[in-house]
Order: structure tokens, then sequence, then C-alpha cells
């Protein structure tokens, strides 16, 4: 038999390449990624991990700054290094192992100190859509957190020992339109339905419906017509609210089900659907107050020829709520799927995509007007449409400084909290840092040689450090102990763990999908435990 | 609480030493579970089942003999096809005689829920096959795969009865042709 | 003289500094066995065997987390051949490799780049290899996709389990399994002791089962551009067979993907449905599960955390099942998932049956339903025997009934039963088919001295 021939697919090399990542976070996922410029200070092995799963999936390019040479345990733990890397520099080596990885990759390597770079060049941190650094010494965390603060480059600070490690995203304002939550609540309109949706809904009649077209209508038009008929009842116009009132038309819904001859309630799964639906369904069309905060915060209300188009497009939706959106955000415009005929479901479909793609345009309109206003650049009607679809979504994070870590004030205060309760993750941070003043002030990690003599001495850094947010000393030793026994160890498979999560970290912040950590996370591979911290 | 497990007095057999009595292969859980269900495999009277190989658990038939409804006479071969990851997913079951039924198709799929969407691992092959034999007795016109014989059923019980018959005794319904099932 | 005294012997060389801190030194966690010497790491170096699952995400990772904890003695099993697709993440893979053994590559990789490692690799299915293989085994890790795999590998190592006369269990025959799974941004990693803990069995319900349409959804009221494509692919394919009878739909040939995006795309057309496109013919087709770097390495390095903890007990391991995702910020949930006391897997269900060599196989019948210890109703009696099942005798279904009557009146060992040989058996009186070894007692006539 002829093989038949259909026209030969379409798919590119690349899409083949990333096919199981796209269906994450899209091709415009990807064309962002692809954008994207990191900087690795330190090319440790939690250094190398983290640009490995950012360099497989197809980051633009990576910049690496380290002028440490390359040690035997570095090679040790490190799977981008070789044995004949030993002595050479040891970000150029890494960097030629990684980029292995992937041929679309761009790379960089910079033997210069971090400190240096900051006193000569510190513009060179410009041009990194995200700064990563790992093993950094107490001084430089202070001065290059600020300085990434004050040029507003997204900073992930890495660390690394023993069981232990944690990591913390500085990051003054990132804003997220497709935040992909679980499991979204449907916005279906039926307590304020638009005149196409009320029209069809009043164009069928239950009652008269022959058996297979009953057994086949969606349930939202189930669920309306029981709510309309509990209105009759009640004769009131009111929307059903309480768990009484919601079971009252749960009873009606109940009642609409066929009968067969012998008075048993026919088996039709679009009812049972509308019973289990009842609750989701009934939830009154809101603004959420997350929303309403974002488009009346001053940067949706102060626009300047600056504001990034989120902000743009924030203002555009605060007018269109406050007109033609009468209190409500752009519908959705997805139907969730539901047993129905394909014709009644496609139409029903059909009639929500329509009044979304109404609704966006309106919003589209006021974001023209601004952008002719500010004399600012385009934005796409294809991104505002993006934008009115995830309105419900939409997430800002407002980060904190890695400086304020280092001052008495609220940080300070949310510390001591943690640790009163006594959260033993919050234990964990603290002898991270003091372990980096450890450091500073020995030159070495606590416990490097041997653990029991450095064991008094980490104490006193870690007393400091509770002294500084004004809490006592901790009860036991054991942690400060611990602590010791690792000397400042960096283990593979805990670097890996860290590894893997900041990298999806920096993805999420050049992509601007789904949420990052806010802002510190602690991982303890020793109780397999983690925590994340808000500073 | 559970003994503290530590590795450290193992010792390890060198690969392919073999231990006393320890040679003789396991059964899969899958096996292990479809011995059972068959074993308290409790048929209706106008059912019954044929192994080609008797030790073979995993691949038979089950036949069913209406003796009442629209099939009553008839005789319907099912094929079961029980897979390694049973009972995590149901059986593959296909209607191997050529029937004239809103639920079986031409091609012999069976429209019945607990065969895919609604299957659960403690259901079990009786589960189906009552089912099944429900299917002949009621079958429903609501959830059709064959879309003629079910419109028929709705709208003129009497033609989609005569034409049940002709499939059953061998002929034509439509352009579709049935091979003669009656026992 | 022993080249230790010339050269420092491996396990203590610098390049070990990191873990040897670990394992040289005492800490207020260890295991309570934990007795901190150079020689763990010479031990799991040198005897500890491990073996990994699977060489596709998860596996690439443990390969190299596990080579970097010391361990040299791996031995990696898979049965795949390199795709394009697996590039993103597979990262001991190459363009130039396409179409290699993943085993095989990531072996040569991973020795070539970890200096004295010794992995070795296994390019076949699990279901290849036998008890022997198995067993060579310190701790078995495991990175597949795969439930069926997964069951079978715990049904493996369950079987290993060896219990002493008092029905307790001989812990020298427990095999450790870490098991690690992924699906986009979400993964678990969990710590099996066979006969000990929870097994994969015992928590079956953990995983979801795969989203399946109504059929007559599919065939007769299609609302999602998924029913179009299910409709090509269960019911248009078999009818059409478009390259013939014998040709099966095959979702990795593009030619087939392109046929079923095209005639599902006439479907949805027809039916005002829109959204069929290739990407997603092909995720239906195949059954595609996301997957992306970060997700398997953070996975795959709990993993490797857990079988280092395993075989140094330098730290109590994780009870037992840790969930991840990474979706929103990083959240992990560790919890004790529970044993079921009847599982098929690990419960240990053998009991054993007393016969003389010149028993019947009635005997054992007559005994499941008169002897105190079985008192069964209707007890259905199945064997293994060189690797085939054989249904020895059920009565509860006629025709299998007829064909095994012949059966009770002959000898076991006519049957190809012996001492030690198990006997699977089926009965209303318990929750599971159960497993009973026969101790076969030398007729005592013959040995008597008259």
């Amino acid at each position: 038999m002829a093989s038949p021939s259909p026209k030969s697919p379409e798919q590119s090399e690349k899409n083949k390449q990333y096919d199981r990542q796209l269906r994450l976070w899209g091709d415009h996922g990807q064309i962002a990624l692809e954008k994207g410029h990191i900087c690795l200070i330190n090319a440790t092995a939690l250094g190398t991990e983290i640009l490995k799963s950012i360099v497989l999936p197809g980051v633009g390019a990576i910049t690496i700054v380290d002028d440490c040479t390359v040690s035997e345990e570095d090679i040790g733990s490190n799977f981008f290094l070789e044995t004949s890397s030993k002595g050479l520099n040891r970000g150029s080596e890494t960097l030629r192992l990684i980029l292995e990885l992937n041929p679309a990759v761009q790379g960089h390597a910079v033997q210069e100190p971090t400190g240096q770079i900051l006193q000569e060049n510190p513009d060179f941190f410009k041009s990194f859509t995200v700064v990563i650094a790992t093993a950094l010494g107490e001084k430089t965390i202070k001065e290059l957190s600020q300085h990434l603060w004050d040029i507003n480059v997204t900073f992930v600070l890495g660390r690394s020992v023993g069981f232990l490690g944690s990591f913390r995203i500085q990051i003054k304002e990132h804003a997220i339109i497709e935040s992909h939550p679980d499991n979204e609540q449907p916005d279906l309109r039926l307590d304020v339905p638009f005149p196409a949706l009320s029209q069809y809904l009043d164009s069928i009649d239950i009652e008269t419906l022959d058996l297979k077209d009953h057994g086949h209508i969606p349930w939202i038009v189930i669920i309306y017509k029981a709510v309309m008929k509990w209105q009759k009842i009640q004769n009131d116009n009111r929307w059903p609210m309480s768990r009484k009132e919601k079971n009252e038309v749960r009873d009606l819904i109940r009642e609409f089900i066929r009968k067969d001859e012998n008075g048993i309630p026919i088996n039709e799964e679009n009812f049972e659907e509308a019973l289990r639906a009842v609750t989701t369904a009934l939830c009154p069309t809101f603004l959420p107050v997350k929303i309403q905060d974002l488009i009346y915060c001053s940067a949706a209300t102060n626009l300047t020829k600056e504001s990034s188009p989120f902000w743009i497009m924030c203002s555009a939706l605060r007018g269109f709520i406050e007109a033609e959106g009468k209190g409500k955000l752009p519908l959705r415009g997805v139907l969730p799927d539901m047993t129905a005929s394909t014709e009644h479901y496609v139409k029903l479909q059909n009639i929500y995509r329509a009044q979304a793609a109404f609704e966006a345009e309106a919003v589209y309109r006021k974001v023209q007007e601004i952008i002719n206003q500010l004399h600012c650049d385009c934005i796409s009607e294809a991104d505002v449409k993006l934008f009115c679809r995830h309105a419900h979504n939409l997430h800002l994070v407002r980060g904190s400084s890695i400086a304020s870590e280092y001052q008495s004030g609220p940080v300070a205060s949310y510390i001591a909290r943690h640790l009163e309760e006594p959260d033993v993750m919050m234990v964990h941070y603290i002898l991270l840092r003091a372990s980096e003043m450890f450091r500073s002030e020995h030159s070495r990690a606590p416990g490097d040689w041997e653990p029991e003599g450095d064991i008094a001495i980490l104490k006193a850094c870690v007393s400091k450090l509770l002294t500084d947010v004004s809490c006592p000393p901790f009860p036991k030793d054991d942690h400060v102990h611990e602590m010791c026994r690792y000397g400042g160890a960096e283990i593979h498979s805990v670097s890996a763990f860290l590894g893997g999560c900041i990298a999806q970290e920096a993805i999420k912040i050049i992509t601007k999908q789904y949420k990052p950590v806010n802002n510190l996370f602690v991982y303890d591979g020793a109780s397999t435990n983690t925590a994340t911290f808000t500073f | 609480m559970i003994k503290l497990f530590s590795l450290k007095q193992q010792k390890k057999d060198e690969e392919g030493t073999a231990r006393a009595g320890g040679s003789q292969k396991k059964a899969t859980a899958a096996q292990l579970r479809i011995t059972k269900d068959l074993n308290e495999l409790n048929l209706p009277k106008t059912c019954s089942t044929e192994f080609p190989d008797q030790d073979d658990l995993l691949n038979f038939k089950l036949i069913i003999c209406p003796d009442e409804g629209f099939y009553r006479g008839g005789r319907f071969v099912f094929s079961f096809k029980v897979g390694p990851n049973y009972p995590h997913e149901p059986p593959k079951v296909k209607c191997e005689t050529a029937v004239y039924h809103p639920n079986i198709d031409l091609e012999g799929n069976v429209c019945l829920n607990i065969l895919r969407e609604d299957w659960k691992p403690v259901l079990t092959v009786n589960s189906i096959v009552y089912g099944l034999q429900y299917l002949f007795l009621e079958p429903n016109p609501e959830d059709p795969l064959n879309k003629e014989a079910a419109d028929e059923l709705q709208s003129n019980r009497r033609l989609f009865e005569q034409h049940v018959q002709r499939a059953m005794r061998g002929g034509y319904v439509g352009s579709s042709y049935f091979e003669r099932c009656l026992k | 003289m022993s080249s230790g005294e010339v050269q420092t012997a491996e396990y203590l060389q610098r390049r070990w500094l990191n873990i040897r801190k670990l394992l040289e030194r005492s800490g207020p966690f260890c295991h309570p066995d934990f007795e901190p010497s150079a020689e763990i790491l010479d031990f799991t170096m040198n005897s500890c065997k491990i073996l990994i699952v699977g060489a596709g995400g998860l596996g690439c990772e443990l390969l190299k987390d596990l080579a970097l904890m010391g361990f040299k003695k791996i031995h990696i099993i898979d049965m795949d051949t390199i795709e394009l697709s697996n590039l993103n993440r597979q990262f001991l893979f190459r363009k130039n490799d396409i179409g290699l053994s993943k085993a095989k590559c990531a072996v040569e990789f991973v020795n070539k780049r970890v200096p004295g490692c010794e992995a070795t690799a296994h390019h076949c299915a699990i279901q290849d290899m036998d008890d022997g293989f198995y067993r060579q085994f310190h701790i078995v890790v495991c990175g597949l996709d795969s439930i069926v795999a997964r069951r079978w590998l715990n049904g493996m190592l369950a079987s290993l389990l060896q219990y002493n006369d008092d029905g307790s269990l001989d812990q020298s025959s427990v095999i450790p399994l870490v098991d690690g799974g992924t699906e986009g941004f979400k993964g678990n990693a969990r710590v099996i002791l066979p006969g000990m803990s929870a097994c994969i069995e015992c928590t079956l319900d953990l995983y979801p089962p795969q989203i399946t349409f109504p059929l007559c959804t599919i065939a007769n009221t299609p609302r999602l551009p998924e029913h179009c494509i299910e409709y090509v692919k269960v019911l248009q394919w078999s009818k059409e067979n478009p390259w013939g009878n014998t040709i099966p739909l095959d979702g990795d040939d593009p030619h087939h993907v392109a046929w079923v995006l095209e005639k599902a795309q006439e479907r949805a057309m027809k039916h005002g449905i829109s959204g069929v496109t290739y990407r997603l013919t092909q995720g239906v087709l195949k059954n595609i599960i996301p997957a992306v770097a970060s997700t398997n390495a953070v996975i795959a390095a709990a993993c490797a955390t857990e079988v280092f903890k395993l075989a140094s007990s330098c730290c109590v391991n994780m009870n037992n099942y840790m969930v991840l995702n990474i979706a929103d910020g990083v959240y992990t949930y560790t919890f004790s998932a529970e044993r079921r006391a009847d599982c098929v897997a690990c419960s240990n269900s053998t009991k054993v049956m007393a016969l003389e060599s010149d028993a019947t196989l009635q005997t054992i019948y007559t005994k499941l339903c008169e002897d105190q210890l079985f008192m069964m109703k209707s007890p259905g009696i199945t064997t293994i025997i060189n690797g085939r099942n054989k249904t020895l005798y059920m009565s509860s279904i006629k025709s299998i009934e007829e064909r095994t009557r012949d059966n009770l009146k002959k000898k076991i060992t006519d049957l190809g039963l012996y001492n030690g040989a198990e006997i699977l058996v089926a009965d209303v009186t318990t929750p599971n088919t159960i497993t009973i070894k026969l101790n076969v007692i030398e007729n005592l006539d013959v040995d008597m001295p008259s």
C-alpha cells in the first residue's frame, strides 16, 4: 500500500530540542530566555550547577567572573572541571566545559576579582539580566548587593556549606503577568451576565428540551436556570450566597433531573456536574483586593515616560474598570470543560471568547491613549490581550535589599520573631551568616582544620548576630558544632539541589512567568527540610 | 519504631550467584491480582469465559449470551487483555462480534465508563463483566458510539429492535454487514 | 610493598576533602550507628555497588551526583536511545550522540570526566535482568517515568527479601530503593526500605491515574482539541489504517503525527473547535510530560543525598517521602508514607507448607481447605516454572477447571514442583494472592531403619 503523504510537519530543530520546556513557558517565554544574560560570580560547584540548568534550556549568554585558580577540592566537587584544569583559572575552565552543553549560548569569562570590578568598572554589571553569586565574602556581599540594588539589576546570592544551603533573591520590583496558578477560579459572570450571555441563557428552556438535549446542556445553563427559579420562589433578585441558599439551588437542580417511567431519576452527567459546580459557579464576580491595590498604587496612577508596559497596562485596566467594566476585570474568556454537546459547548465558548476580545479591545484603546499622551514605546495588542486574560492573577513582587539584613530594623525583628518560635530553619540562616562572619575574621571556614577548636569562636560570631537582632543566645551548641563539622565543605549533592532551584528562579525572573521565591530560601539536606522567609 | 537500618554490615554476592530456593521467578503484582480476580469470578448465568491458554491468565475471552432484552439469543465475544500495570490501569476490552449496538462501534470499541475514565483499582474483572452485561440489557442512547443505532433506539424502538434482530441473524443494516451471531 | 605506602590511596586524596569532612568527623545529628573514619569513603568507593535505573533526565544527574559523592561502582541501566528532545535536560548527551544508547553514552562521559569512576552501562530493559543481577547491589536508585517499570523493580527488590524462621525480616537481605520522579515543575523523592517501610505498591494511589476521555465524547460530542486528536488516535486510525493493516500508530514517526494532525484539524474544523496544533497532537499521542533541567537536578540531588546517607550512615535518612513544587516559589513537604499491612509486594505473606515427597496436588488442595493454618474455601493455585506462569488448579473457572482437573492426581514432582518451590494461592479468605513455600520432607518410610 502506498504511503499517504500529508504535508511534512513544520517543526524546527530548536522546537524539537526545547519541546519539553516549551510546554511550560511557551514560545514567548523561550524568546525572553534567549534574550537573557546571566552573570555568575565564582564558579563553585553551586555556581556551575546553577549555570548548567540555565544553559541547557538556552539562555542567551553567560558571563563568569572568577579570579580563583582550580584546586583539587574544586575538581572533586565540581563536574565542570577536569584533572587537567588544576592550577588554571576556574572561570575559564568551567566556562569551556559548560558551553559544551548548548552551542546556542554565548559565554564570557572575566578573571578580575569582583571587588576590583566594583571599584574600577561598576557599570560592568549593568548589562546583565540577573547577577548570581556564590561563596562571596561578607564585605563583597554588602558592597555588591548595594550596588546592584542601586542600578536595579536582580541579584541572587547562593550559599552551600555541608548539608546546609540558602539563596536570597534581591529584586526591587518584579511584575508577573503569567503567574500560572495551579487552580484558577473560572470567570463565568453568571451573577452579572453580559448581553450575549443573557440572550443565550434565556434562549434555552430546560423543561421543554427533549431527553437527549436535556442530557447535553452545559452545567452553566443548568445552574443559571436554577438560580432564576430560586429568585422567583424567593421573589427576590438577590444572588444566593449562604450555604443554605446554595443548598436550595442544589435542590432545584435535582428537581430538573428527568425521571424514568418508574419515577427514578435518570443518570445525567451534566446535572451531576452542575451539582458539583454550584459552589464555584455561584461565587460572585468581584475585583480582587490584590488587583485593586495594584491598579491604584502610585506606579499605576502616576505614569511617566519611563513607566514600564506593565504599569501602563495597569493604568489602562483601571480606566476600563472605572468605566466600561463597571467595577469588573475584563472577562477571561476561558470556558472550563464540561459535559455538553459539541454545539452547545462551542457556542457558549464563542460567546465568552467574543466578549473577552471585546473587553480586551477596550483596554487596548486605553493603552493607546496613554501611549499617545506619554509619547512612549508601543505595546502590541497581543500583549494587552495576554495581560487581560491573566488580569485576575497579576502578581507584583517588591523586594528588599540584602543590605537591610545587616541593619537593625524591621528585618532584624522579623528574624528575632522566627528565632523565638523557635524556627530551626532560621537558626540555619544565622549559622550560614555566622560562618561568613567567621571567614571574614579568620580567613578560613569554621572547622576547616579541626572542628572542636572552632566551636567557641563560631559561637561568638553567632552571639554577635543574635545581639544585633536582640535575641538571647541559642540554648544548645549542637547546630554550631554541626557547622564546624562541615568545615566549609561544599557537598556536591547539596549544591546540585540548590543549583536546580536557583536556576529555575533565574528563569522565572528572565521570562517573567511563574512566581519566584520571595525572598530567602533555606535548605537543610540533613533533615530534608526547606523554608522560605520574606525579609 | 522501625529499627534503624544500616548498610555497614552488608556483604553482597557477586552477580549471578544463586541462592538456594531463591531462583524461582516471582510473580508480578499484576499477575497476583488477576489470579485473585479470576479465582473469585462470579459469572452471571448468561456469561462464560474461554482461556486459549490456561497458563496465561492475562489474556482471555468473555462470552455473553443475553437471555432477555433486544439481544436475547445472541452470542457476543469480548477479548480481555490485562496489562502489566493492572490494576492501576484497566484491562483492554474489545468486542470481537460485530453487533448493532449504540455503545459498541463496528471496530469493536466499547463505550463503558469503567473501561476508561471511571476505572479505579478497586474494581475487578467481575465489575467489568457486570458492566458489559448491563450494556446488553439497557443499551444507553445518551452516550453513543454507534450514533445511527442510538438515534434509532431513541426515535423508533420497533425499527431498532428489527435491526438488532437482522444483524444477529446475519445481514446488512444500512451499509454495514453483520455476521450471524445467534446461538 | 603495598601501593598505599608510595602514593596516597584514592579515598585519602585531597580531591575528596569536602566529603571526607562529613565522613571523618562526628556531629550531633549523626545516625546512632555512625563511627567517623576514613574507611567509610573506602567502602563507598571500593565496595558499595549502586544501581541507577534510568539514564534520562534524572539518571544523568544521578550518575554525575553519585560519582562526585565518592561512589565508583555504579551501574546504570536503560533501554532507550538518545533523542533530540532529551538535550534540554539530559546534559551528558550532545547532538552527535542522537541514536546511541543513553546508558552507554552517560557512562562513557562520566568515567572520562571523573577520574577513577568505574561506571558500567546496561543497554537493556530492567526486565531482562534476573534476581542474581539485582542482588549484587547495595542500593538501587531509580529515576523512571513509568509506573509499570517502578512497580516491577519494587516487586523485584521485595522478592529478594529473606525472612528468618520466626518470620522476622533478615535485614541483610534489604536493598534500599531511592526513587525519584518529576513532572514539569513538580517532583518527588523517597526512600524505601523494602519490607521495612512503605513501598511503591503500598502507596500506588499516590500516582494520579492518566487522564482519559469517555469514548462517546470522543466519538460524538468533542469539545476540546484533545478530543479531536484522541478521536483520530483511538477510532479513526484503526478504521483507515493509512499505512496498511499491520502498521500501528507511532507517535515518534513524524509522518504519522502529521497524518493525525491533519485529520484532527479536519474534525476540529467541522465542529468549530480551535487549538489543534502540532505540539498538542504530539503531546496527546505520546502522552508527553513537560520536563525541564532544573526540576530533574533538584530531585536527583535529593535522591543522591539520601544514597550518600544510606551508604555512610553519616546522617539519618529522610522519612520517607518528599514532594517538591518549584512553580510557585520553591516548596517542599516531607512526610512519612505508611506501609500497607496487606501490600501485595512487601508484606511477608509467604507461608510454609510441609509435604511428603510423594504428595499430589490433591494433598496440597486438601491441606489448603482443611489445615488450621489456611482453612480456605476454593483456592486457585498457580506457580511459576522456568519463568513461565503455570495454572495448577482453579475450580472457579469452568474451562480451566476441566483442563487442570487431572493435575490433582499428579505427584507434585511430576508437576515441576520441588522442595523450596513457591506456589501462589488465591482464595476469598485472604485479601491478596498469597505465596506458599513448599517444604518437601523425604518420605519417612524410606529412611526409617528397620
